[in-house]
Formats: structure tokens, sequence, C-alpha cells
């Protein structure tokens, strides 16, 4: 498995994880970024080749950025009232379009 | 007798470790105000099950949690917000010759540092297209397969699994390699 959120993946527990520290949404690579795409695909076959337990986790060796600055903002909290309050309409906005659609399965 | 402000920044900033998205999203849904914020799923045993011959020789499947691209339902471009919309809602497969049109803007990931604008960074189609050619795969399956993403882990687990489980075994893949998003 390739992934960016290591707790998650690790409390639900894979036989083999190809983890790279960037933000959610980049489990193959950083975009438009040869090396990191290429590297993180061979790091999962090798992985695949090699792993003999489960839960084996292999952490990429490439960098998102610099600094880790980019670890400040997810699920930051300190919003202002309003904030919180439009936050919460979307967050039941979201959740309201996911129930009717399975409903309407 | 002196007070010590408690740091407003997250330690892994701090620090650069991982980040604890379980710490944080539970902190989130209870600041917002959900009095049952979700719970991340926790096996104690994981399975594993040993290749039976080297990847070089072995049939390769593609598992992703990406949506084909719907011009019905909003915006799935770069930077786009969360959009359920765009969500799908059972077990899929798609030839990947000519590559598929995926999209991830029905999950939650990192809005403020992940465009989503290049489909190498979370579908990594072409890289193992590649790595196929060039003989690092023995054959790449013609068809990737993908797995929805619904907030539930009794459809994951008791649903979804097991389809994905029955198309590897029509494909008699070796391996498979899920991208989570």
């Amino acid at each position: 498995m390739l992934g960016c959120a290591r707790d998650i993946v690790e409390s639900a527990g894979v036989p083999r994880f190809v983890f790279s520290d960037f933000p959610l949404g980049n489990s193959a690579g950083k975009p438009f970024d040869l090396t990191s795409q290429q590297g993180i695909l061979a790091l999962a076959l090798d992985l695949l080749d090699s792993a003999r337990a489960p839960r084996t986790t292999v952490q990429t060796p490439y960098r998102w950025s610099e600094d880790a600055a980019w670890k400040r903002d997810f699920y930051k909290l300190d919003m202002t009232p309003e904030q919180l309050a439009k936050a919460r309409e979307e967050m039941d906005g979201q959740k309201a379009v996911l129930a009717a659609k399975l409903a309407g399965d | 007798m002196t007070t010590t402000e408690a740091p407003t920044e997250f330690i892994e900033a701090t620090l650069d470790l991982p980040v604890r998205y379980i710490d944080r999203s539970r902190n989130y849904y209870l600041t917002l105000g959900y009095d049952n914020p979700y719970r991340w799923a926790h096996n104690t045993e994981v399975p594993f099950t040993p290749m039976t011959r080297p990847v070089r020789e072995a049939r390769i499947a593609i598992v992703t949690t990406a949506a084909p691209y719907n011009p019905a339902a909003g915006d799935q471009g770069p930077w786009a917000s969360y959009n359920a919309d765009a969500k799908f809602t059972r077990v899929y497969s798609t030839p990947i010759d000519p590559a598929p049109d995926l999209r991830i803007s029905h999950v939650g990931y990192d809005r403020k540092h992940t465009s989503a604008e290049d489909v190498n960074a979370y579908l990594p189609l072409q890289r193992a297209k590649e790595a196929a050619s060039e003989g690092r795969i023995g054959q790449l399956n013609e068809r990737l397969y993908a797995v929805p993403t619904l907030r539930s882990q009794r459809l994951t687990t008791e649903r979804d699994a097991p389809e994905i489980l029955q198309l590897c075994r029509e494909d008699r893949i070796d391996g498979a390699i899920l991208v989570a998003t």
C-alpha cells in the first residue's frame, strides 16, 4: 500500500506499507516530480519482493519541502466562531450528500 | 509561580514528525461539535501472503480510491474543495489503456498544500506502465480496480474488499498495490 497517513494506515494494519511524509493526496509522489514518483513505485515493488511479515513499513526518503511548515495547517483549530460554524455547516452538507448517495444505491 | 502557555502549534510541525491524523481529526470533529468522532479502523491481526513469484515475473494490479471524472458532479479540478457529489459508491474496474481520467475531489486530502493537478501524484499508473516496459513488473494488469470511500468500515470490509478480491482472482493477479488518498 502507498500512503501519506502513517498513523491511520498502521492503526488499520496492512501487509506492506510505503509511507511518504507528504501532505495527504500525494501517496504516489510529488506532483510533476519524476524522481519521487519513480522512486516510490520502485520501493513498493522492492517491498513486494522482500517483505517477510505483515506491518512492514518503509518510509520513502523524499521531502515535501525544505521545512515542515506544511504540517501546521491540516485540521487547524484556531478558527473564529463564524469559521467554525461554517465548517460545521459544510461538513453537515457533505455528510447529507453522502447519505443520500448511499440511500439511492 | 510561573506559568507556561501551552504551545499553539502542532508538535509535528515543530519536530518534523509524521502528522498524527487520528488525533487531529478527533479534535477537529469534537471542536466542530460532533460528539461521536470517527473511529479509525484498528486491527490486531494483519494478514500476510508472501509473493509466489518475483515481481519481474508477476502480474500486478493497481487499486485506487480515485473516481471517474463526472462532468455532472461539480468541481473536480485542481484545488477543488471537498466534493461528496463526486463520490462513487460501488467497486469498479476500468481498462488502463487509454489511461482513465480519475480524480480525487471526493476525498479529504490536504486542500492547502495539494493541488491534485498531477494525476501521477495519486495514481502511479504511468510510472507502473514504464516499470512494466522496463521489465521491473512482469505484467501490469490490463485493468485497475477502485474501492469507494464511504466512511463505513462495514461496507469496506464486508462488501467492497471481497469484491476487490474477486476481481483479483478473475484476473489471476499475483500482487496488488493499493494507493490511498
